[in-house]
């Protein structure tokens, strides 16, 4: 006996939505664009340029750290410009939109931005420990020097 | 035998009521014994105790772990170029009239490294539920590396040159060392072992086990193990020609 809710004979009876979800994909597609977007990314890359410049000649950022900020703002000012690259690349990774795009390449850079940071933690880490224990080495040689020179002295 | 080739170091960190019985211990049944404390940046009095009580003192000018006041130690007696060390804590757990116990097999050249156990048959140390679970899965762990020991986490231990020397090394974990430096250990051809030794039960002893500190135990267990087994079986580091 197949006993049927009438709930779901009720729901199988409605005639299913049509896809329109590659129509509405393609149509995103035909129409990238940045729009309002493009003025602003210019701006904040340019902001942002000044920004790493001026830390590095007050001295708060060490120009070692820098390359890296100045290629993400480089590379936000290029695609703000060249429009056709970013869609280019919002077409390469499958994208609807091209905000989408943007967000997906910041969000990789910051996650390998993170994993670098932790990286170089880690061995900053290692390295003030070993420091710590040599000076506290050094500290207690000089201390043992200090006590055994005088016995040496009246020996 | 030969006591000023030994060292014995006991990391400390705001111990300074336990260390005054443990040296007090340590003066009365291993006399003459050069020992180390190693004070981890404490706030109390420890430092000062511990120098009261005729033992030498490497302090660290902040808090860096257990396990590095543990290899502040073992660089110290590298310099020195002592033959044996023995560590143990500072909470009074273990018991100084075990040390020969633990020294004998490495003066007769059966260990590299020897493991003093709480876990033997008939011993009256008990833990909690808890901790035996954590303990069957450690050990069974341990077997899987190839060790056999019962009780790998713990902290009174004796070693000769040869361990000193790799434990210097750059892996060797600022915070727990545990199986997972055992296991790196044997990895490089040491040869561990264990004997019993009966311990008071520490007042820190469960100190491990509180809220998620078992599930981060474990997760940093397995990562420090995962480490461990990836580097290649060696033969023991060389130890400097004096």
């Amino acid at each position: 006996m197949n006993r049927t809710h009438p709930l779901g004979a009720w729901l199988a009876a409605i005639p299913p939505l049509p896809d329109r979800s590659e129509e509405l994909r393609l149509s995103q597609l035909q129409n990238l664009e940045l729009g309002a977007a493009r003025p602003l990314i210019v701006g904040f890359s340019l902001v942002f340029l000044l920004l790493v410049l001026w830390l590095v000649r007050r001295r708060s950022l060490r120009e070692e750290y820098t390359p890296i900020w100045l290629l993400a703002a480089l590379s936000a000012f290029i695609v703000a410009v060249f429009e056709s690259l970013l869609v280019a690349l919002a077409r390469a990774i499958g994208a609807w939109t091209l905000s989408s795009a943007l967000f997906f390449f910041a969000e990789v850079f910051l996650i390998m931005i993170c994993l670098h940071f932790a990286v170089r933690m880690s061995k900053l880490t290692l390295e003030v420990k070993n420091l710590a224990q040599e000076v506290a080495l050094l500290k207690a040689e000089r201390e043992q020097q200090a006590t055994a020179a005088p016995r040496k002295r009246s020996a | 035998l030969d006591r000023h080739q030994t060292l014995i170091v006991v990391p400390a960190f705001n111990e300074a009521d336990h260390l005054v019985a443990v040296l007090a211990e340590l003066a009365e049944l291993a006399p003459g014994w050069p020992v180390l404390v190693v004070d981890d940046g404490s706030t109390d009095a420890t430092p000062a105790v511990a120098r009261e009580h005729g033992a030498e003192v490497v302090q660290h000018p902040f808090n860096l772990g257990y396990g590095a006041a543990l290899q502040t130690g073992y660089k110290l007696a590298r310099r020195r170029g002592v033959r044996f060390l023995v560590q143990m804590d500072a909470d009074g757990q273990h018991q100084a009239e075990q040390i020969s116990r633990l020294m004998a097999p490495l003066q007769d050249d059966e260990l590299d490294l020897a493991v003093g156990n709480r876990f033997f048959l008939g011993s009256e140390y008990r833990a909690g539920a808890l901790q035996d679970t954590g303990r069957w899965l450690l050990r069974a762990t341990a077997r899987l590396f190839g060790l056999h020991l019962s009780d790998p986490t713990s902290g009174f231990q004796a070693m000769n040159r040869a361990v000193i020397e790799l434990y210097c090394g750059d892996f060797f974990p600022v915070d727990y060392p545990d199986l997972d430096v055992l296991v790196f250990a044997r990895r490089h051809g040491l040869r561990i072992g264990e004997r019993p030794t009966p311990m008071r039960a520490g007042p820190r002893a469960s100190l491990l086990h509180h809220g998620f500190r078992p599930l981060y135990y474990f997760y940093r267990m397995f990562l420090a193990l995962n480490a461990a087994a990836a580097t290649p079986l060696g033969r023991p580091p060389r130890s400097p020609d004096r």
